[in-house]
């Protein structure tokens, strides 16, 4: 039995440093050529699409030539790209570029530690006009602390949206909502007054699928605490910096979403069903009226309609932007970014190697190579009508591989140059018109996050788990599960686990770059 | 089953050596003697210091602040600031009791469980009827977990699911099984029950058949009745097995869980969903603060060396042979 009875203990002890057994120094030789050029550009992204692009895919072989350097990809699903950037910085195999997602301890401690190049004196030199922002703001917003490590991947900043049923507005003679009231009376409508008209009590309004445990990640909930004024993530309180969730605007957004869920007007797996794949189902088939989320989602549902019956498709998807709440009208920004392209120093080595790096991504931010990004091959998927580019239907499958690999590593920060789709018809064009007028609109009340450039240190060790404390409470106070006391208790341990050194920094930080 | 036993069994340098004679000459006699035990133990020692020692040169980032930039040695050493910091921290309580009550809940009901269906088993005289059924019971071992936890989500779905509609039929009440709290632990246990009971039955009907049928006969010319010859007979005869593979389950429970608890957990149960498996993860892979979640990790290895020198000391308490 001596075998066995190692068995047991060995597992454990050894079971549980599965990750230190993937993180046997990082520091080394993963680029391995010294000071020599680069001969190949290895670039770590995340994809969307079902299957990652072929090695021999087209579209990077003319972005190879384009960047003059040939493209090694490594491709992760994107569900799985925050665990892989993290074993990826703990290992050996270090490709020359990374897309990094979020700002993470593990790459936070790596960028200061000066595991990744500090870009900001070679982005501001202009010597990459590709790479040169055009909204500084966001640039600054994507930095650590006013050090840019990347070259951040630009996105639309007004993209929270309330996406209603049309037909059942019209069915009860109910116009979009402008204030947070009426979307609680338009929710509350749709599940009472037959919305449907088929007689049975089988509606619900709003539809909001499980969130992550973390908060100011663009959730439903995030959005109705800006709209009723808490601020986004961080709030700007007379010069000094509070968290969103410590200001009496906030408790009350909450007692406004209880009063949703408590009264049946949301659907009854909120804290479980998987918004990646679920989210759409319940309003296709008509179970729920209302979904807060970006902008993109009312196009892709339109999109599903179409799909059942492109004759009546344009009856059912109405488009609203951010609504006023009662302490006054704010917009849910996005940060503006969503992750950027960072230069590990494990395998770019040396300035000049950097500089064939930056050379190589300000030829992959060009507008030949953002067309290639985001459209395609023109001749092969698509056409140019003017500025519009007209997909070959036919070639829908390598359109939607592109757009969601190679736009992947797409930066587009000094503009977006390639071809918009070609609505089809008068009402997708007109969706499309009414979400560049929210945009405008949204963006004049826009509440950004004042903090969102400053990254902590205690936040970098416990913010995770911090934000999980506010989290869990808020749903937990949302469902019942816990009453005032239960949520004051929370945020009574999250400033005392670390919340309030969380704060004093920031305000430190805040002072310094303000 | 006993076919593995006795190649373990026979890889102990077992019959004492007789006169304890320590001339080099004579170990290497026995080494030559052994060579095919030995060769055969090769594998499994490699296996250890390969995936199970060799890692543990990692475990020092636990005490540093490791910077996977600045590597395993140029990493600064913070003694035991990550345990400090995580014993302080109220998820440690919080952790700590929500794994022990799902070990002791696998441990107390599951376990038992096994022996109760591998005796049935065992009592059923129709072969046709015991090889199917075994085979039947065997069948949710092979189901991987994310399996089971989409059956359950579809079965206990709120609402729509069949189960949650004929529960909620006898409660008058509509309950949100997959998220509420209280409803965690039991379906984490039915999930448990349903998956690996059968299978555990293995090694238990292994030993009952093993147990020596001249004793039943007797019995029955006493008189003694089927309970009574379980009780007096069957169970003390395979109370060494059930011994052993107690503490056996008792190192396993720690780590078993991770994936079933993980697909389990959602906001409203996290509560009384989160273990060491699930926080090492979230905090460590995900968020990447590698030395703290190394830290939880070595933390749960030593719960879980307590849980086995524990339960050893009971079994030598009463009397029973321990493993060691």
């Amino acid at each position: 039995m001596r075998t066995r009875r190692l068995a047991p203990l060995a597992l454990l002890a050894a079971g549980s440093l599965a990750l230190a057994a993937c993180s046997s120094g990082g520091s080394g030789d993963s680029g391995g050529d010294g000071g020599e050029a680069l001969d190949s550009l290895s670039i770590m992204a995340p994809y969307f699409s079902t299957t990652p692009p072929e090695d021999d895919d087209p579209v990077g072989a003319k972005l190879a030539e384009l960047a003059g350097l040939d493209l090694d990809m490594h491709w992760v699903p994107n569900a799985e790209y925050g665990d892989r950037t993290n074993v990826v910085l703990a290992g050996d195999e270090i490709p020359d570029v990374m897309v990094i997602q979020q700002k993470s301890q593990g790459f936070v401690q790596t960028a200061e530690a000066g595991g990744f190049w500090d870009l900001t004196e070679h982005l501001a030199s202009g010597d990459y006009p590709n790479l040169v922002t055009e909204n500084p703001e966001v640039q600054q917003a994507a930095s650590v602390n006013g050090t840019v490590y990347g070259v951040y991947r630009a996105r639309d900043v007004v993209r929270t949206s309330i996406t209603i049923r049309k037909d059942w507005l019209k069915n009860l003679g109910l116009e979009e909502p402008t204030d947070t009231d009426e979307l609680m009376a338009l929710a509350k409508a749709f599940t009472e007054d037959d919305p449907d008209g088929n007689g049975k009590d089988d509606t619900y309004g709003m539809i909001i699928p499980a969130w992550g445990a973390s908060i100011g990640t663009g959730s439903p909930y995030d959005a109705i605490e800006t709209w009723f004024g808490a601020g986004n993530v961080w709030k700007d309180e007379g010069g000094e910096l509070v968290p969103s969730f410590t200001t009496p605007e906030w408790k009350q957004a909450l007692d406004y979403e209880k009063e949703l869920i408590q009264n049946g007007y949301v659907n009854k797996d909120y804290a479980t069903m998987d918004g990646s794949t679920q989210w759409n189902e319940p309003f296709l088939n008509g179970k729920g009226g209302i979904i807060i989320d970006v902008q993109s989602r009312a196009s892709q549902l339109a999109g599903l309609f179409k799909e059942k019956d492109p004759k009546t498709y344009d009856q059912f998807v109405a488009l609203q932007g951010n609504i006023a709440g009662p302490n006054g009208d704010f917009a849910l920004p996005t940060p503006g970014y969503s992750g950027f392209l960072a230069v590990p120093k494990a395998s770019v080595q040396t300035e000049d190697q950097l500089k064939q790096v930056l050379t190589a991504l300000d030829k992959l931010a060009s507008k030949d190579a953002q067309i290639l990004e985001n459209n395609g091959i023109e001749g092969d998927n698509f056409t140019v009508d003017g500025e519009h580019a007209v997909f070959d239907k036919s070639k829908q499958d390598y359109t939607d591989l592109v757009s969601g690999s190679w736009a992947q590593i797409g930066t587009n920060v000094a503009g977006y140059e390639a071809y918009k789709p070609k609505p089809e018809t008068a009402y997708d064009e007109e969706l499309e018109n009414e979400r560049l007028e929210l945009q405008a609109k949204d963006l004049e009340k826009a509440a950004f996050n004042p903090g969102a450039a400053l990254v902590s240190e205690t936040y970098m060790t416990n913010g995770v788990q911090l934000d999980q404390v506010i989290a869990d409470a808020r749903i937990q106070y949302i469902s019942g599960q816990i009453d005032e006391a239960g949520l004051d208790a929370a945020i009574a341990q999250w400033k005392s686990s670390g919340g309030d050194a969380v704060t004093a920094e920031m305000n430190e930080l805040y002072g310094q770059l303000g | 089953m006993t076919a593995v036993v006795d190649v373990e069994r026979a890889g102990t340098p077992a019959p004492p050596a007789p006169a304890a004679v320590r001339r080099p000459r004579r170990r290497w006699a026995k080494v030559v003697r052994f060579r095919w035990l030995l060769l055969m133990m090769l594998p499994g020692i490699l296996y250890f210091l390969l995936f199970r020692i060799w890692p543990m040169w990692g475990a020092q980032i636990a005490f540093k602040n490791y910077v996977p930039f600045l590597g395993i040695q140029g990493s600064e050493w913070v003694g035991f600031h990550h345990f400090q910091e995580f014993f302080s921290n109220p998820d440690f309580p919080r952790l700590l009791g929500n794994t022990l009550i799902l070990a002791g809940l696998s441990l107390f009901v599951a376990f038992p469980l096994t022996i109760v269906l591998a005796l049935l088993l065992n009592e059923v005289r129709l072969s046709v009827l015991k090889r199917t059924v075994q085979t039947l019971v065997y069948i949710p071992h092979f189901l991987s977990w994310t399996v089971v936890v989409s059956l359950t989500a579809l079965l206990f779905a709120i609402g729509t699911g069949p189960l949650s509609s004929f529960l909620d039929g006898f409660t008058g009440t509509e309950t949100n099984y997959l998220a509420d709290p209280d409803w965690f632990r039991p379906l984490i246990l039915l999930q448990t029950i349903w998956k690996s009971t059968g299978w555990g039955t293995i090694i238990f009907l292994a030993a009952l058949a093993s147990v020596d049928q001249e004793q039943y006969e007797a019995a029955v010319i006493d008189g003694a009745g089927r309970w009574q010859r379980t009780w007096h007979i069957t169970l003390p005869a395979i109370r060494p097995t059930i011994i052993v593979m107690l503490i056996l389950q008792t190192g396993e429970i720690l780590n078993t869980g991770f994936e079933q608890i993980y697909l389990m957990s959602n906001a409203l149960n996290r509560t009384v969903a989160d273990v060491f498996d699930t926080y090492v993860y979230f905090t460590g892979i995900q968020q990447g603060a590698y030395s703290y979640s190394t830290a939880v990790g070595l933390s749960k290895a030593i719960v879980g060396l307590v849980l086995i020198f524990g339960t050893n000391w009971l079994a030598k308490r009463f009397n029973q042979q321990g493993i060691f």
